[in-house]
């Protein structure tokens, strides 16, 4: 199974549990064929953020199509732009979702699947905050 | 004039995440729109999230309609993803 030139996805949470079961969740989603890393919880793993993690993630997720990155709450937002402000190796593309965790993963992970570029991709996470599940 | 095809699929078991993700993986193979129509709701065949969200069960009819080019093969390749991937255990 190829792993190769898909868009990584990056889950940043607060929460170190929620960010591995949504991976665990998209990851099966989108067929085994997308890089998608939990990067959730402090340095010690904590309820929290951590700088270090989601540099680390990003890293992991990246095989060379670029980066999706989507946080849980808005707060998460803050330590992603915090690390693209400290400078140092980035994945290029890269972009931050403005969407739903769970179902933006799911459907980013599809997109990504699909061969979509980071645009896609994101377009795809984003379009996720106007689904209705009922 | 881009060709028009459909074929009703009658589920075998609900269709749950992973059908859902495997018909918009495959779906967006195609260049055809693809529609799954249920009842009086309609799904965007290419966006998992808008098939869940049917929410299309054991036993129910799913109309698969693909306007384009390659509507006839975009209707062939989802009927059967979706007749197999809501098979019990699925």
């Amino acid at each position: 199974m190829s792993k190769i030139a898909t868009v990584g996805i990056v889950l940043v949470s607060h929460s170190a549990a929620l960010a591995e079961g949504t991976a665990e969740l998209a990851s099966q989603m989108g067929g085994g064929l997308v890089h998608i890393v939990a990067a959730g919880g402090t340095d010690d793993d904590g309820l929290g953020t951590s700088i270090a993690k989601v540099r680390k993630g990003l890293a992991l997720a990246d095989s060379g199509a670029g980066v999706l990155v989507l946080p849980d709450l808005g707060s998460s937002v803050l330590t992603v732009r915090a690390l693209i402000a400290e400078g140092g190796p980035l994945p290029a593309p890269l972009e931050i979702a403005d969407a739903p965790f769970v179902e933006g993963a799911v459907a980013a992970a599809v997109a990504a699947a699909t061969g979509g570029d980071v645009k896609a991709v994101l377009s795809a996470a984003e379009e996720a905050r106007h689904a209705r599940k009922l | 004039m881009p060709g028009s095809c459909e074929a009703v699929v009658t589920l075998t078991g609900d269709l749950h995440a992973r059908p859902a993700a495997s018909l918009a993986i495959a779906a967006a193979r195609y260049a055809s729109s693809i529609s799954l129509l249920v009842g009086d709701n309609r799904a965007d065949a290419k966006s998992v999230l808008s098939i869940m969200g049917i929410g299309a069960t054991s036993g129910q009819q799913v109309r698969i309609r693909a306007t384009g080019s390659d509507a006839p093969d975009a209707v062939a390749a989802l009927s059967e993803i979706l007749a197999q991937a809501t098979q019990v255990g699925a």
